[in-house]
Protein backbone atom coordinates (compact mmCIF):
# COMPACT_ATOMS: atom_id res chain seq x y z
CA UNK A 1 0.00 0.00 0.00
CA UNK A 2 2.13 2.62 -1.13
CA UNK A 3 0.51 5.04 -2.80
CA UNK A 4 -2.67 6.59 -2.76
CA UNK A 5 -3.39 5.25 -5.89
CA UNK A 6 -2.85 1.60 -5.15
CA UNK A 7 -4.67 2.42 -1.86
CA UNK A 8 -7.44 3.06 -4.10
CA UNK A 9 -6.92 -0.07 -6.51
CA UNK A 10 -6.59 -2.60 -3.36
CA UNK A 11 -10.34 -1.15 -1.96
CA UNK A 12 -12.05 -0.95 -5.67
CA UNK A 13 -10.94 -4.48 -5.62
CA UNK A 14 -12.00 -5.62 -2.40
CA UNK A 15 -15.46 -4.39 -2.81
CA UNK A 16 -17.72 -6.39 -5.04
CA UNK A 17 -19.07 -4.73 -7.84
CA UNK A 18 -22.75 -3.57 -7.69
CA UNK A 19 -25.00 -5.90 -9.44
CA UNK A 20 -28.31 -5.49 -10.82
CA UNK A 21 -31.25 -4.85 -8.13
CA UNK A 22 -34.12 -7.31 -10.03
CA UNK A 23 -37.07 -6.67 -7.32
CA UNK A 24 -39.37 -5.59 -10.07
CA UNK A 25 -42.07 -4.71 -7.42
CA UNK A 26 -39.65 -2.09 -6.03
CA UNK A 27 -39.10 -0.72 -9.56
CA UNK A 28 -42.43 -0.20 -10.34
CA UNK A 29 -43.99 1.12 -6.32
CA UNK A 30 -41.09 3.70 -6.96
CA UNK A 31 -42.61 4.84 -10.11
CA UNK A 32 -46.48 4.66 -8.82
CA UNK A 33 -44.79 6.43 -5.59
CA UNK A 34 -43.62 9.36 -7.36
CA UNK A 35 -46.49 9.80 -9.96
CA UNK A 36 -48.81 9.93 -6.88
CA UNK A 37 -46.01 12.85 -5.40
CA UNK A 38 -46.41 14.47 -8.16
CA UNK A 39 -50.06 14.44 -8.32
CA UNK A 40 -50.54 16.50 -5.02
CA UNK A 41 -50.27 19.83 -4.95
CA UNK A 42 -47.13 21.27 -3.41
CA UNK A 43 -48.94 24.35 -1.57
CA UNK A 44 -51.44 23.79 1.29
CA UNK A 45 -53.66 25.90 3.15
CA UNK A 46 -53.59 26.15 7.08
CA UNK A 47 -55.01 28.09 9.54
CA UNK A 48 -53.05 29.75 12.42
CA UNK A 49 -55.46 30.81 15.34
CA UNK A 50 -57.85 31.46 12.59
CA UNK A 51 -55.27 33.12 9.95
CA UNK A 52 -55.18 31.44 6.90
CA UNK A 53 -51.75 31.16 5.42
CA UNK A 54 -50.50 28.76 2.71
CA UNK A 55 -47.27 26.82 3.23
CA UNK A 56 -45.16 24.19 1.46
CA UNK A 57 -45.63 20.73 1.94
CA UNK A 58 -43.39 19.01 3.75
CA UNK A 59 -42.23 21.78 6.10
CA UNK A 60 -43.14 22.41 9.77
CA UNK A 61 -45.85 24.16 10.95
CA UNK A 62 -43.27 26.30 12.72
CA UNK A 63 -41.64 27.29 9.58
CA UNK A 64 -44.99 28.12 7.43
CA UNK A 65 -45.81 29.87 10.35
CA UNK A 66 -42.73 32.11 11.17
CA UNK A 67 -42.21 32.29 7.37
CA UNK A 68 -46.28 33.65 7.59
CA UNK A 69 -45.03 36.42 9.98
CA UNK A 70 -47.71 34.52 12.63
CA UNK A 71 -44.94 35.04 15.43
CA UNK A 72 -45.04 31.58 17.31
CA UNK A 73 -42.68 31.67 20.19
CA UNK A 74 -39.45 28.86 20.25
CA UNK A 75 -37.46 29.25 22.77
CA UNK A 76 -35.16 26.53 22.30
CA UNK A 77 -34.99 26.99 18.40
CA UNK A 78 -36.66 23.64 17.49
CA UNK A 79 -34.64 21.59 19.54
CA UNK A 80 -37.57 19.81 21.16
CA UNK A 81 -36.78 20.97 24.46
CA UNK A 82 -38.76 23.86 25.44
CA UNK A 83 -42.53 23.04 24.21
CA UNK A 84 -43.22 26.46 24.00
CA UNK A 85 -43.81 26.06 20.36
CA UNK A 86 -46.57 23.76 21.19
CA UNK A 87 -49.96 23.70 19.36
CA UNK A 88 -53.59 22.30 19.21
CA UNK A 89 -54.91 20.66 16.44
CA UNK A 90 -58.09 21.63 15.09
CA UNK A 91 -58.74 19.94 12.33
CA UNK A 92 -56.24 17.87 9.89
CA UNK A 93 -54.61 15.74 12.48
CA UNK A 94 -54.17 13.23 9.41
CA UNK A 95 -52.39 15.85 7.34
CA UNK A 96 -49.45 15.93 9.92
CA UNK A 97 -46.57 13.66 9.99
CA UNK A 98 -46.52 11.28 12.72
CA UNK A 99 -45.29 12.09 16.51
CA UNK A 100 -41.41 10.78 17.07
CA UNK A 101 -39.84 9.40 20.35
CA UNK A 102 -38.46 13.47 21.01
CA UNK A 103 -41.44 15.32 20.54
CA UNK A 104 -43.47 12.41 22.73
CA UNK A 105 -40.48 12.83 25.40
CA UNK A 106 -40.64 16.33 25.36
CA UNK A 107 -44.59 16.37 25.38
CA UNK A 108 -44.46 14.66 28.43
CA UNK A 109 -43.14 16.42 30.98
CA UNK A 110 -45.56 19.32 30.02
CA UNK A 111 -48.57 20.71 31.43
CA UNK A 112 -51.96 21.73 29.72
CA UNK A 113 -51.21 18.57 26.76
CA UNK A 114 -54.02 16.95 25.38
CA UNK A 115 -53.61 13.85 22.85
CA UNK A 116 -54.31 16.63 20.27
CA UNK A 117 -51.63 18.84 21.08
CA UNK A 118 -48.20 18.73 18.64
CA UNK A 119 -44.39 20.19 18.84
CA UNK A 120 -44.94 22.97 16.05
CA UNK A 121 -41.35 22.68 15.33
CA UNK A 122 -41.71 18.55 14.63
CA UNK A 123 -45.01 18.23 12.99
CA UNK A 124 -44.44 18.44 9.05
CA UNK A 125 -47.37 19.39 6.86
CA UNK A 126 -48.96 17.37 4.30
CA UNK A 127 -52.32 18.51 4.09
CA UNK A 128 -54.74 21.51 5.18
CA UNK A 129 -54.95 21.68 8.98
CA UNK A 130 -55.88 24.77 11.46
CA UNK A 131 -54.08 24.88 14.71
CA UNK A 132 -54.27 26.92 17.89
CA UNK A 133 -51.21 28.16 19.75
CA UNK A 134 -51.07 27.17 23.26
CA UNK A 135 -48.51 30.50 24.30
CA UNK A 136 -49.39 33.60 23.53
CA UNK A 137 -47.90 34.65 19.95
CA UNK A 138 -44.47 36.74 20.17
CA UNK A 139 -46.65 40.03 19.38
CA UNK A 140 -49.03 39.49 21.94
CA UNK A 141 -46.83 39.49 25.05
CA UNK A 142 -46.51 42.74 26.97
CA UNK A 143 -42.78 42.89 26.23
CA UNK A 144 -43.13 41.07 22.66
CA UNK B 1 -15.70 16.03 -13.02
CA UNK B 2 -19.44 15.49 -14.79
CA UNK B 3 -19.34 16.10 -18.68
CA UNK B 4 -21.93 18.98 -19.75
CA UNK B 5 -23.85 16.06 -21.36
CA UNK B 6 -24.26 13.91 -18.16
CA UNK B 7 -24.98 17.09 -16.21
CA UNK B 8 -27.67 18.15 -18.41
CA UNK B 9 -29.33 14.85 -19.17
CA UNK B 10 -29.27 14.71 -14.94
CA UNK B 11 -31.08 18.17 -14.70
CA UNK B 12 -33.88 16.37 -17.64
CA UNK B 13 -33.77 13.20 -15.72
CA UNK B 14 -34.55 15.47 -12.61
CA UNK B 15 -37.19 17.28 -14.40
CA UNK B 16 -39.13 14.28 -15.47
CA UNK B 17 -38.84 12.67 -11.96
CA UNK B 18 -40.65 15.96 -10.53
CA UNK B 19 -43.15 15.60 -13.14
CA UNK B 20 -43.89 11.57 -12.18
CA UNK B 21 -42.70 10.08 -15.23
CA UNK B 22 -43.25 6.72 -15.27
CA UNK B 23 -40.12 6.12 -17.40
CA UNK B 24 -38.10 8.05 -15.89
CA UNK B 25 -38.46 6.45 -12.37
CA UNK B 26 -37.41 3.13 -14.47
CA UNK B 27 -34.44 4.74 -15.41
CA UNK B 28 -33.04 5.87 -12.52
CA UNK B 29 -33.81 3.09 -10.50
CA UNK B 30 -31.65 1.09 -13.44
CA UNK B 31 -28.93 3.37 -13.59
CA UNK B 32 -28.65 3.52 -9.53
CA UNK B 33 -30.21 1.08 -7.28
CA UNK B 34 -27.71 -1.15 -7.79
CA UNK B 35 -25.08 1.47 -6.68
CA UNK B 36 -27.16 2.75 -3.84
CA UNK B 37 -28.07 -0.88 -2.66
CA UNK B 38 -24.08 -2.04 -2.72
CA UNK B 39 -23.21 2.01 -0.68
CA UNK B 40 -25.95 0.88 1.70
CA UNK B 41 -24.74 -2.85 2.12
CA UNK B 42 -21.23 -2.04 2.85
CA UNK B 43 -22.95 1.15 5.55
CA UNK B 44 -25.05 -1.53 7.04
CA UNK B 45 -22.52 -4.39 7.35
CA UNK B 46 -25.62 -6.30 7.92
CA UNK B 47 -27.32 -9.21 6.16
CA UNK B 48 -28.59 -8.98 2.35
CA UNK B 49 -32.19 -8.52 3.32
CA UNK B 50 -31.75 -6.19 5.22
CA UNK B 51 -29.95 -4.07 2.45
CA UNK B 52 -33.36 -5.18 0.98
CA UNK B 53 -35.47 -3.60 3.36
CA UNK B 54 -33.43 -0.53 3.65
CA UNK B 55 -32.94 0.16 -0.11
CA UNK B 56 -36.93 -0.03 -0.26
CA UNK B 57 -37.07 2.25 2.55
CA UNK B 58 -34.69 4.57 0.51
CA UNK B 59 -36.69 4.62 -2.67
CA UNK B 60 -40.01 5.65 -1.23
CA UNK B 61 -38.85 8.41 0.93
CA UNK B 62 -36.97 9.43 -2.19
CA UNK B 63 -39.98 9.50 -3.93
CA UNK B 64 -41.21 11.57 -1.62
CA UNK B 65 -38.34 13.81 -1.06
CA UNK B 66 -38.01 14.65 -4.69
CA UNK B 67 -39.93 17.71 -4.90
CA UNK B 68 -37.54 19.34 -2.15
CA UNK B 69 -34.40 18.68 -4.22
CA UNK B 70 -32.48 21.58 -5.46
CA UNK B 71 -29.95 20.11 -8.01
CA UNK B 72 -27.16 21.07 -5.29
CA UNK B 73 -25.71 17.78 -5.37
CA UNK B 74 -26.05 15.17 -7.52
CA UNK B 75 -29.31 12.30 -7.79
CA UNK B 76 -26.85 9.74 -6.54
CA UNK B 77 -25.68 12.08 -3.54
CA UNK B 78 -29.26 12.97 -2.31
CA UNK B 79 -30.41 9.17 -2.59
CA UNK B 80 -27.39 8.13 -1.01
CA UNK B 81 -27.75 10.75 1.56
CA UNK B 82 -31.48 9.64 2.55
CA UNK B 83 -29.58 6.03 2.52
CA UNK B 84 -27.77 7.06 5.19
CA UNK B 85 -29.89 8.51 7.77
CA UNK B 86 -32.42 5.36 6.85
CA UNK B 87 -29.13 2.72 8.02
CA UNK B 88 -28.29 4.98 11.19
CA UNK B 89 -32.15 5.33 11.88
CA UNK B 90 -31.71 0.80 11.54
CA UNK B 91 -28.66 1.37 13.98
CA UNK B 92 -29.88 3.49 16.29
CA UNK B 93 -33.10 1.87 17.51
CA UNK B 94 -31.59 -1.50 16.97
CA UNK B 95 -28.34 -1.80 19.46
CA UNK B 96 -28.07 -5.63 18.38
CA UNK B 97 -27.68 -5.02 15.20
CA UNK B 98 -25.07 -2.42 15.76
CA UNK B 99 -23.15 -5.06 18.39
CA UNK B 100 -23.36 -7.89 14.75
CA UNK B 101 -21.98 -4.89 12.31
CA UNK B 102 -18.70 -5.44 14.15
CA UNK B 103 -19.16 -9.56 14.39
CA UNK B 104 -16.30 -11.11 12.45
CA UNK B 105 -18.29 -12.68 9.93
CA UNK B 106 -18.45 -9.19 7.95
CA UNK B 107 -17.06 -10.32 4.57
CA UNK B 108 -19.89 -12.31 3.56
CA UNK B 109 -22.37 -9.42 4.77
CA UNK B 110 -20.66 -6.65 3.74
CA UNK B 111 -20.51 -7.00 -0.06
CA UNK B 112 -16.99 -7.47 0.55
CA UNK B 113 -15.01 -10.23 -1.47
CA UNK B 114 -13.80 -12.89 0.49
CA UNK B 115 -11.58 -14.34 -2.35
CA UNK B 116 -8.97 -13.24 -4.09
CA UNK B 117 -5.27 -12.55 -4.25
CA UNK B 118 -5.38 -9.99 -0.63
CA UNK B 119 -7.70 -11.84 2.01
CA UNK B 120 -5.96 -10.10 4.55
CA UNK B 121 -7.29 -6.37 3.33
CA UNK B 122 -10.31 -7.74 2.54
CA UNK B 123 -10.58 -8.87 6.53
CA UNK B 124 -9.31 -5.72 7.55
CA UNK B 125 -11.59 -3.78 5.47
CA UNK B 126 -14.11 -5.51 6.85
CA UNK B 127 -13.05 -5.31 10.37
CA UNK B 128 -13.41 -1.54 9.98
CA UNK B 129 -16.03 0.87 12.02
CA UNK B 130 -19.06 0.87 9.81
CA UNK B 131 -18.37 5.09 8.92
CA UNK B 132 -14.85 4.29 8.35
CA UNK B 133 -15.90 1.73 5.53
CA UNK B 134 -18.76 4.16 4.02
CA UNK B 135 -16.11 6.77 3.72
CA UNK B 136 -13.84 5.04 2.41
CA UNK B 137 -16.47 3.45 -0.44
CA UNK B 138 -17.69 6.47 -1.31
CA UNK B 139 -14.19 8.24 -1.93
CA UNK B 140 -12.47 5.60 -3.58
CA UNK B 141 -15.28 3.15 -5.38
CA UNK B 142 -17.67 5.76 -6.37
CA UNK B 143 -14.92 8.30 -6.34
CA UNK B 144 -17.49 11.10 -5.20
CA UNK B 145 -15.44 14.47 -3.56
CA UNK B 146 -15.00 15.28 -0.35
CA UNK B 147 -18.14 18.17 -0.68
CA UNK B 148 -20.23 15.40 -1.46
CA UNK B 149 -19.90 13.13 1.29
CA UNK B 150 -19.95 15.75 3.60
CA UNK B 151 -23.56 16.48 2.18
CA UNK B 152 -24.17 12.20 2.69
CA UNK B 153 -22.56 11.68 5.74
CA UNK B 154 -23.68 14.96 7.43
CA UNK B 155 -21.12 16.44 8.49
CA UNK B 156 -18.50 19.16 7.46
CA UNK B 157 -15.70 19.09 4.89
CA UNK B 158 -13.44 19.00 7.37
CA UNK B 159 -14.60 16.48 9.17
CA UNK B 160 -14.65 14.29 6.72
CA UNK B 161 -11.22 14.51 5.66
CA UNK B 162 -10.43 13.74 9.38
CA UNK B 163 -12.39 10.92 8.85
CA UNK B 164 -11.14 9.44 5.64
CA UNK B 165 -7.61 9.89 7.42
CA UNK B 166 -8.67 7.99 10.64
CA UNK B 167 -10.16 5.49 8.14
CA UNK B 168 -7.41 4.89 5.88
CA UNK B 169 -5.04 4.55 9.39
CA UNK B 170 -7.23 2.28 11.04
CA UNK B 171 -6.68 0.20 7.66
CA UNK B 172 -3.23 0.08 7.92
CA UNK B 173 -3.15 -0.45 11.68
CA UNK B 174 -5.30 -3.77 11.06
CA UNK B 175 -2.73 -4.93 8.10
CA UNK B 176 -0.01 -4.41 10.16
CA UNK B 177 -1.24 -6.88 12.94
CA UNK B 178 -2.08 -9.64 10.54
Amino acid sequence: MDTEKDFAAKIKSAIEPARGVGDRELRNSFATRLRLVAARPDVVPIEFNGERVEVRRGGTLLGAAIKNGVRLMHVCGARTLCATCRVVVESGEDNLTPMRGTEKFSLRWHLSVSPRTRLACQARVNGPVEVESVFPLCGELPNG
Amino acid sequence: MKSLDAQTSETDLVARLKAGDEDAAHEFFDRYAARIRRFIANSLGAAADEADDILQETFIALADALPFFRGDSSLFTFACAIAHRKVLSLIRTNARRARLMRGASMAEHAGLRDTGADREFNRALAELRPEHREVLLLKYVEEIGVSEIALISGISEHAVESRLARARKALRKALKEE
